[in-house]
This record gives structure tokens, C-alpha cells and sequence, in this order.
């Protein structure tokens, strides 16, 4: 049973950080009709953030509750400006041009991110301080679920709390879905669509760092690498629960970290990746769309 | 003088929609733009909007000009569009499509006041107002369309083809709310339709545009009696 409930959280946890960045994904899939490729590596750039921010104040004596606050902002920080940037620089330029062209665009800024990183910090794997402290509530049930875990599915549930609220019942939440639908007809209501799509990208950065930050102190380790492994599950995810549905993103995660935690736990760790596409192949093959996504008529 | 349109060339990519239009519409107006498919009706209204801004020529607005400006910006101006096939958000609900109506205002206690005046106009929208807006029929659709460019509080409205595809009777019905918001508001109307007949008997002046050009500009009681707008446009 604690077996069984070890799965179950890990697979929590996992779902957790897979629609944290799941959720840059689907929304900018929903303002731009774009999968932005480069998400991964903004996630990768937060938890590199959070190890030089946090290592520096480590260096200074700082106390633990500080550093834990300061980097995750300043990788939340970061990563956003990066998204921002990305946006500016690869996607706004390409508004009109053909569809092929926003894509290929993605793709070039992630090697080009993923490169810059290996540039700057080698390839090597560099360990990451547990930022999270060991609760002492915890301290019977670690065999069963660790602080970092703990801090992890908690970060998931209010972030996506507070995302629902924010694109239900703000104004740039409410800008968002218009566009989602119709970009133009949003445009002749007044939206600037500009200003809509750069809060977008920031929003879902910021998410992507961290998720970044909070899975690099849980792991204890980083390279350049990790957003393209991360960005790809995620992205996974995004499709499985439905691309450009927001519950869709948490769903899809939230499957997604199940499937592999017991196909790892029962099965072998060898096969988490086989069950993890195969449950894709599976879903998609029943619901094109994913699973909470929409059979997009009117999109063209 | 409320708009001006001076020599505009509008294009897609290579292709040129517009050819040199020029047109105006005083304060308080009904004007209507009639032509066949094609001609470039649509065309110009989403260059005033800023959705296809003009590559050459001016856009006035009460003599300030607009042609540059972004769209929402344009929208801030007090210029509303009813674009042609009415474009009702269809995963928001009818309320959520009339509250976006009101995107660019702040002032909840009279956007409040403006949802029941609409729920007043059209007590179809007030009975459904929770459920989606792709579930209404056509004529319904029609008429959130219009309430949610009124909820923007327009100076000038502008309508493209709103009769297409309704029934005789709600055309009368969207008509005679056309009329009364002239009236009533003192709302500038620049009318585009396909039914030139209707058309001609709210407004007060009408052009005529053939190819991205205007070829004809009179008193609306005057092209309705043309021989030549007969033939073509009110199949006499
Ligand atoms: N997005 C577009 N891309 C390329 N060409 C376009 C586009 N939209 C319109 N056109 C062309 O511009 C010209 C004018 O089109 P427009 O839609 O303004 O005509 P219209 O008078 O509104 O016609 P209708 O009565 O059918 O609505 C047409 O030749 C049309 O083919
Ligand atoms: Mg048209």
C-alpha cells in the first residue's frame, strides 16, 4: 500500500511539473496558434537562475528562508523576461508570414538557447542545492512522499488555482480567450493584441522557471539539456489533455506523471517513456484533439 | 465632418482591394456603401478599423487622422464594426460575448446600465444570456452582434451586410434598430449592404462601389430611382 501511495504522489509530483509548463505551452498555443519550442529552455534558464542566485547568497550567509524566496523569484523573473524576449525577437516579426515559418523559428531559438547555455556552462551536470528543507511533519512518511515533492504538487495546485481565476475572470484572462477564438474580431473590440500575446508569453515563462527551479532542487542536478527532455513531456502533455485548453494542460500532466510513475514502479524504469508516447498514440488516435481540447472548426 | 476617406489604396500582398476611394459621412448620418460581391465593401471598412490599414491615401476622423493608428486605439476613438458574418464569440457566453463588448471602459455601473438596455432591445439575449454564444440561431446572433458594438458606446457604428442570410421579417427587425439607433443615440451609421433596396430606404446618401472604386455618390431617394443602380443593384 505505501508502495502503491509512493507511486500515486510521485506520479503527483511529476503531473505537477508537467503542467506547469504544459500551461506555457497551451496558452500560447491559444493566443498564437503556435507551439513554442523554446519553452523547455526558458524552464532550463530559470533553474539555472535559481543556482547561481541561490549559490551567491549561499556564498554571502544569507538565511535559507531568503535565498529559497529570492531565487525562485528571480528565476520566475528571468524566465519571463526571456519569454518576453523570445516573443519579440523570433515570433512577432513572423505575424504574418506563412505558418511554417513562426514554427521553424521556435525551433532555431531553442538550439540557439540550448547552445548559449552549453557555451556559457558546459555540458556538465552541475549539482543543485535542496532548496526545500526537510519538514519535520514529514519525517515519518518520507518513504512515502519528501518536502521538495510536497512543495512541488503544492506550487501545481496554486498556480493553477490562481491561472483558472486569472483567464476566467480578468480582463487580459477574457482578452486571451476572445483571441483565442477570433484574433480579429478581438482586435475591432479594442484588444491590443501585441500587448495580450507579450502577457502571455510572461505568464507562461514565469510558470516554466519555476517549474524549472522547483524540479532542479528536487533532482539536485542541471545541465543544458533539461528543458529539451522536460519541454518534450510537457508538450506531450499539453496535446494529451487537449492543446489550448488550459484544464486540458493540467489533465494531461497529471496523466501523463501517473502513467509513468507506475509504469516505472510495476514495470520498469526502462518503459516509462514507451508508456508515456504509446499513451499518446492511444488517446490520440480516439480523441484527435486530446482530451479536453476542441475539434477546432474554425481555426484555420 | 465625422469620417473621411481620402484616396485610400488598400491591398493583400500584391493584391489590390482598393483603388482610390474617397468618401465622407457628416454627424448624425445613415450612409450606405452598396456593390456586388467582391467589390471591396468589407475591404473598407476594416481599413478604417486599422485592420487592413490603407498603403497610400488618409483616413479622418472628426479631422484627426486615423489611418496609422492601431486598431485598438481606433476603437477608443468611438469607431465600432459589425463585421460581416457577425463573428459572435462562440465559447463565450452571450453575456461574456457583451461584457467584451465593453473591453476598452471601466465605468461598471454604466456598463451595467448598458447590459440591460440591451436585454431591453433584444429580451432574447436577456432569457439566454448563460448559454453559448455559437448555440443562438442566425437573427439572434445577429442581434448580440449589435448589442455588443453598442456596448462600446460608438459614436460611429459601422455594419457589414447585416441582413445576410436572415429572414425578411428579422431584417426588419435589425432595420428598424439600425433606425432607431440614429435616432435615438444620435449614432453615425455607414451601412454596407448587398440589399440595396433596404439599404437605400434607411439611409440618407449612398455610394455605390464597383472594383474597389466608387462609382456613384447621391441622395439615397435619388439611387434608388437610378436607372442604372435599378438594373444592377435592385434586379428592376
Ligand atoms: N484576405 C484576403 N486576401 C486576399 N485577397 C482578399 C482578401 N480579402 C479580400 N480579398 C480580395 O479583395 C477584394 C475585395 O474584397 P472584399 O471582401 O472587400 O469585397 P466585398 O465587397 O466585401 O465582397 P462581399 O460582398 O462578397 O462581401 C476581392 O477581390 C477579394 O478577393
Ligand atoms: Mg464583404
Amino acid at each position: 500500500m505505501d508502495y502503491f501511495l509512493e507511486l500515486l504522489l510521485g506520479g503527483l509530483t511529476r503531473g505537477s511539473i508537467y503542467a506547469l509548463i504544459a500551461l506555457g505551452y497551451t496558452m500560447v498555443y491559444g493566443v498564437l496558434g503556435l507551439i513554442n519550442f523554446a519553452h523547455g529552455e526558458v524552464y532550463m534558464i530559470g533553474a539555472f537562475v535559481g543556482l547561481i542566485v541561490s549559490g551567491l547568497l549561499t556564498v554571502l550567509g544569507w538565511p535559507v528562508l531568503a535565498i529559497v524566496a529570492i531565487a525562485t523569484v528571480c528565476a520566475m523573473v528571468y524566465a519571463a523576461a526571456y519569454g518576453f524576449t523570445i516573443e519579440k525577437v523570433a515570433y512577432q516579426p513572423l505575424r504574418h508570414a506563412p505558418r511554417l515559418s513562426p514554427l521553424i523559428s521556435a525551433i532555431g531559438m531553442s538550439i540557439f538557447l540550448q547552445n548559449y547555455v552549453l557555451l556559457a556552462q558546459s555540458s556538465d551536470f552541475q549539482a543543485f542545492p535542496q532548496l526545500v528543507p526537510d519538514f519535520e511533519f514529514l519525517e515519518p512518511y518520507t518513504h512515502i512522499i519528501l518536502s521538495s515533492e510536497l512543495v512541488i504538487i503544492l506550487a501545481g495546485v496554486v498556480t493553477l488555482i490562481v491561472l483558472f481565476l486569472l483567464i476566467k475572470f480578468t480582463k487580459i484572462g477574457k482578452a486571451m480567450r476572445a483571441i483565442s477564438q477570433d484574433r480579429q474580431m478581438a482586435m475591432l473590440l479594442g484588444v491590443n493584441v501585441d500587448n495580450v500575446i507579450s502577457a502571455t508569453f510572461i505568464i507562461g515563462s514565469a510558470l516554466a522557471g519555476l517549474g524549472g527551479i522547483l524540479v532542479a532542487s528536487h533532482v539536485g542536478q542541471i545541465n543544458f539539456y533539461i528543458g529539451f527532455i522536460a519541454g518534450l513531456k510537457a508538450f506531450t502533455a499539453a496535446v494529451l489533455g487537449g492543446i489550448g485548453s488550459i484544464p486540458g494542460a493540467a489533465l494531461g500532466g497529471l496523466i501523463l506523471g501517473w502513467t509513468e510513475s507506475f509504469a516505472t514502479g510495476y514495470v520498469s524504469s526502462d518503459y516509462e517513456d514507451v508508456f508515456a508516447f504509446g499513451l499518446l498514440v492511444f488517446i490520440l488516435i480516439f480523441r484527435p484533439a486530446g482530451i479536453l481540447g476542441k475539434v477546432s472548426s474554425e481555426k484555420v | 465632418m465625422m469620417l473621411k476617406l481620402n484616396d485610400i489604396h488598400t491591398f493583400y500582398g500584391n493584391i489590390q482591394a482598393l483603388k482610390g476611394v474617397s468618401l465622407e459621412i457628416e454627424e448624425g448620418e445613415i450612409i450606405t456603401l452598396i456593390g456586388s460581391n467582391g467589390a471591396g465593401k468589407t475591404t473598407t471598412l476594416m481599413s478604417v478599423c486599422g485592420l487592413t490599414p490603407p498603403r497610400t491615401g488618409e483616413i479622418l476622423f472628426r479631422g484627426k487622422q486615423i489611418h496609422a493608428l492601431n486598431a485598438d486605439k481606433i476603437v477608443a476613438l468611438g469607431i465600432s464594426q459589425i463585421p460581416e458574418g457577425r463573428r459572435i464569440f462562440p465559447e463565450f457566453t452571450i453575456k461574456e460575448n457583451l461584457e467584451m463588448g465593453a473591453y476598452l471602459r471601466n465605468d461598471k455601473v454604466e456598463i451595467r446600465k448598458d447590459l440591460d438596455y440591451m436585454f431591453d432591445l433584444f429580451p432574447i439575449l436577456k432569457e439566454r444570456q448563460n448559454q453559448r454564444g455559437g448555440s443562438l440561431s442566425g437573427g439572434e446572433q445577429q442581434m448580440l452582434a449589435i448589442s455588443r458594438a453598442l456596448m462600446a458606446r460608438p459614436t460611429l457604428l459601422l455594419l457589414d451586410e447585416p441582413s445576410l442570410g436572415l429572414a425578411p421579417i428579422i431584417v426588419r427587425q435589425i432595420f428598424d434598430i439600425i433606425k432607431k439607433i440614429n435616432q435615438e443615440q444620435k449614432t453615425t451609421i455607414f451601412l454596407v449592404e448587398q440589399n440595396a433596396n433596404l439599404a437605400l430606404k434607411v439611409a440618407h446618401r449612398g455610394y455605390v462601389m464597383e472594383n474597389g472604386q466608387i462609382t456613384l455618390v447621391d441622395s439615397a431617394s435619388n439611387l434608388l430611382n437610378d436607372e442604372a443602380v435599378k438594373k444592377i443593384y435592385l434586379g428592376a
